[in-house]
């Protein structure tokens, strides 16, 4: 009886091995989901979705490809696409973020593109020079046009500043300057005078601005000449005093100058919704908003952004690429399929038509922006941005975003006027520093793996 | 594709039921014995196969990964490449985390709001106890939210929450008190997910309670009464007492799901609250483990929080075997 039941419990064990060997070791062979379809994740909204949808269509009546598409919520994205790596079900082509691209290239899920690219007879040098060197990596340094190319830009998103032009109007303001920017003093003067109370019921129902420290700081820090690190990105430089003054002045708008809604207003309503109602002055304006924002009930229009003691206006750059899986089955078609959404005339014209991003391809997106009918007017100013004055994201070529984030954690006592923002930028420095070295040091340890 | 083949393994790997030695039994009814025999060893296997089943999930869904998680504390890992072993290093550096020691202590405080809970829900039990009008109705009303959905729930209390307009300060309001923006403040986010947490659980105790005051034997009350005792002695010593082992089964139940609160922190408070005022350890391991890709330092607290909750529940069964008692 013991025996048996021995010999019993043996095999279930055996068979409990032999389970979870093949949970491990199996499943490599047909990451591509099997058959001759090309697997193509990426994230969005319905717009994007039906956007793309369109345009892969072609694709496939072209090429004959057929290609599966799998898309996400936006904040689901990053949690998705990594389970589907670990599952060994990397999808044949995928957005990449420009802050994963070292740890996905450093654990050999991507696959470098750079000769198959050219090759494929595709002009680099009519994309947008930002957007191809973000997913250039050189083993050492992400953002360097002579490392090895890792993905093709999705799109550039050039963070602009626009304004409420009825209000303005209405005001009798006269309409900033579309080539010079603001002085922080001028549009701190403006700002005020548009925040009233309209209705004469004895609360405001009407900002300035309403802006969020951690999108619009940065515009603030660079054009005050400060930054968060050094040019080699090894060192966190926020407790500077052109960084500190930024910080501050931006705290004042609302805690000394009164100019956008309080903490528990922009809590009942955030003032995206209130710039929408045409409640807030001046707001920032990106590719992926226009399509919404030209069915408002306003008229608005692109200015540079307020600029500090440098006198040069300055905003980010985001991006997202599109990436090939190093183990794709078909990599050719794989490639096909990223540079036809990069760089294709006709690809770029249907997903420009849907109002989702600026054209990727530079005399495409000249014409685009000298468009008779354009809405806004200034669409030149996303062009300025992407060519003359945007940069990355602090933490877009760092190894993980950990140190970046680090600093919204405690930063609310300043944007509540509790905490000075020189007094808080010196105890948040030393944090940054710390986690910036651990990042830099497990960057080290991947590229070397 | 071995998942098919392996679960019905015991079965026919055992020797085949021709191979019974047929010289054994020539005495007396030579063949129903060896048909008994062959139904004995019939059903041994199968009762092996049953018994398998759990026992393969308990090794490949728990023992499995809970050795692979303690091996996964101890490397370098994003989740993406291999992992690499680096000894002690992750839980030395937990010992100089701030937030790791701030996310325990916040966990710790939402355990205060076990008791109010417990008391709470055992006064219910009671009033429900009686024989008042709408009593099926109330009862139903205090269990709705044990079955609604906690995301749900989180969303609607967000709502309620806000500074401005939200449910929570107009009541406030009209008793003339300027309530609080309460999850953007320090000092009442935690007050608030406790409240809330509290809400959601008492249908659960209350049921439970209401079950053990029903299932007291009336012969102890009515000794009781005869030996003078009032409402206040009846409850002290009697009900009490009584309903002690649900109170043990609910402490020791609500301390360990009470170390894991994640859900209403994660939509309530995104970020964590203000300066991390609301972040429980479950949520700082996720944000780890997940937004910064670092496994194997997410996994190290996720032992030490294992470990954590492992010792208190054992301090709670010792305590409670030193007070136990049993009457007759």
């Amino acid at each position: 009886m013991t025996t048996k039941t021995l010999r019993a419990t043996a095999l279930a064990l055996a068979g409990a091995l032999a389970l979870t060997a093949c949970g491990t070791g199996g499943g490599g062979d047909d990451s591509s989901g099997g058959g001759d379809a090309l697997t193509f994740m990426f994230r969005g909204g319905p717009d994007e979705k039906a956007a793309y949808q369109a345009a892969i269509d072609k694709f496939t009546e072209d090429t004959g490809v057929e290609v599966r598409m799998t898309v996400t919520d936006a904040d689901q994205y990053a949690t998705k696409l990594q389970a589907a790596v670990s599952g060994n079900k990397v999808p044949d082509v995928f957005y990449i973020e420009q802050a994963n691209l070292q740890s996905y290239v450093g654990s050999g899920v991507l696959l470098d593109i750079t000769d198959q690219v050219e090759e494929a007879g595709v002009d680099l040098d009519d994309l947008w020079e930002y957007g191809v060197d973000s997913y250039r990596f050189d083993g050492t340094l992400q953002g360097t046009p002579e490392g090895r190319l890792y993905g093709l830009p999705k799109d550039v998103g050039p963070f602009a500043f626009g304004y409420n032009k009825t209000m303005l109007e209405a005001a009798g303001i006269p309409l900033p300057d579309p080539d010079v920017p603001l002085t922080f003093d001028e549009f701190r003067d403006i700002a005020k005078q548009l925040t009233v109370d309209t209705d004469g019921d004895g609360a405001l129902d009407q900002w300035g601005t309403g802006l969020n420290v951690q999108w619009n700081l940065q515009s603030m820090v660079w054009s005050n000449g400060g930054d968060w690190t050094n040019e080699d990105r090894t060192e966190v430089t926020v407790d500077t005093p052109e960084f500190a003054e930024a910080l501050q002045y931006f705290a004042d708008l609302t805690n000394v100058d009164g100019v956008t809604p309080s903490a528990s207003e922009a809590a009942t309503l955030d003032t995206y919704q209130r710039w929408m109602a045409g409640e807030i002055g001046f707001f920032p304006v990106g590719p992926w908003d226009v399509s919404v924002y030209n069915d408002l009930d306003f008229e608005y229009d692109l200015i540079p952004w307020p600029a500090g003691s440098t006198g040069e206006s300055a905003t980010w750059i985001g991006s997202l690429g599109i990436g090939v899986s190093a183990t794709s089955a078909d990599p050719d078609a794989a490639v096909q399929l990223a540079t036809y959404l990069s760089a294709d005339p006709d690809a770029q014209q249907t997903l420009v038509d849907a109002n989702i991003q600026i054209p990727n391809l530079i005399d495409v997106a000249q014409e685009w922006a000298s468009a008779p009918d354009a809405q806004p007017a200034n669409r030149q100013e996303f062009l300025d941005i992407v060519q003359d004055y945007g940069r990355a994201m602090p933490a877009s070529f760092t190894y993980g975003a950990e140190w970046y984030d680090e600093l919204w954690v405690n930063i609310q006592p300043v944007l509540d006027g509790k905490q000075t923002a020189a007094d808080y930028l010196a105890e948040a420095q030393p944090k940054m520093q710390a986690l910036l070295d651990e990042s830099n040091a497990n960057a080290e340890m991947a590229g070397g793996a | 594709m071995s998942r098919i083949t392996a679960e019905p393994t015991p079965v026919p790997a055992a020797p085949a039921a021709g191979v019974v030695p047929p010289g054994d039994d020539g005495r007396s009814a030579p063949g129903a014995r060896a048909a008994m025999r062959r139904l004995h060893r019939t059903e041994h296997r199968w009762a092996a196969a049953f018994v398998a089943a759990p026992v393969l999930g308990f090794l490949v869904f728990t023992l499995y990964p809970l050795g692979y998680a303690l091996y996964a504390s101890l490397t370098r890992w994003n989740g993406l490449t291999a992992p690499q072993f680096i000894g002690l290093d992750n839980y030395t550096a937990l010992l100089g985390d701030e937030y790791f020691l701030k996310t325990l202590w916040n966990t710790a405080f939402y355990m205060i709001g076990i008791p109010i809970g417990l008391v709470l829900a055992l006064l219910l039990a009671i009033a429900l106890n009686r024989k008042i009008p709408g009593q099926t109705a109330f009862r139903t009303i205090y269990y709705v939210p044990v079955i609604s959905s906690l995301a749900a729930i989180a969303i609607v209390w967000q709502f309620a929450y806000n500074g401005d307009f939200g449910l929570v300060n107009q009541v406030l309001a009209w008793f003339g008190i300027d309530g609080p923006d309460w999850l953007q403040n320090t000092a009442t986010v935690k007050p608030a997910i406790i409240i809330m947490a509290v809400w959601k659980g008492l249908g659960y105790s209350m049921l439970l309670y209401l079950a053990a005051i029903q299932s007291v034997p009336r012969s102890l009350y009515e000794a009781a009464s005869l030996d003078g005792a009032n409402g206040y002695h009846r409850f002290r010593w009697i009900t009490l007492p009584m309903v002690r082992p649900v109170t043990f089964f609910l402490v020791v139940t609500n301390v360990i799901a009470g170390s894991q609160i994640f859900t209403e922190i994660n939509i309530m408070t995104p970020t964590g609250g203000p300066e991390f005022s609301s972040a429980s350890i479950v949520y700082y391991i996720v944000r780890k483990a997940f937004k910064y890709q670092q496994m194997g330092y997410a996994t190290a607290m996720a032992v030490v929080l294992g470990l954590i909750v492992f010792v208190v529940t054992l301090i709670q069964f010792r305590l409670n075997r030193r007070n136990s008692f049993s009457i007759d």
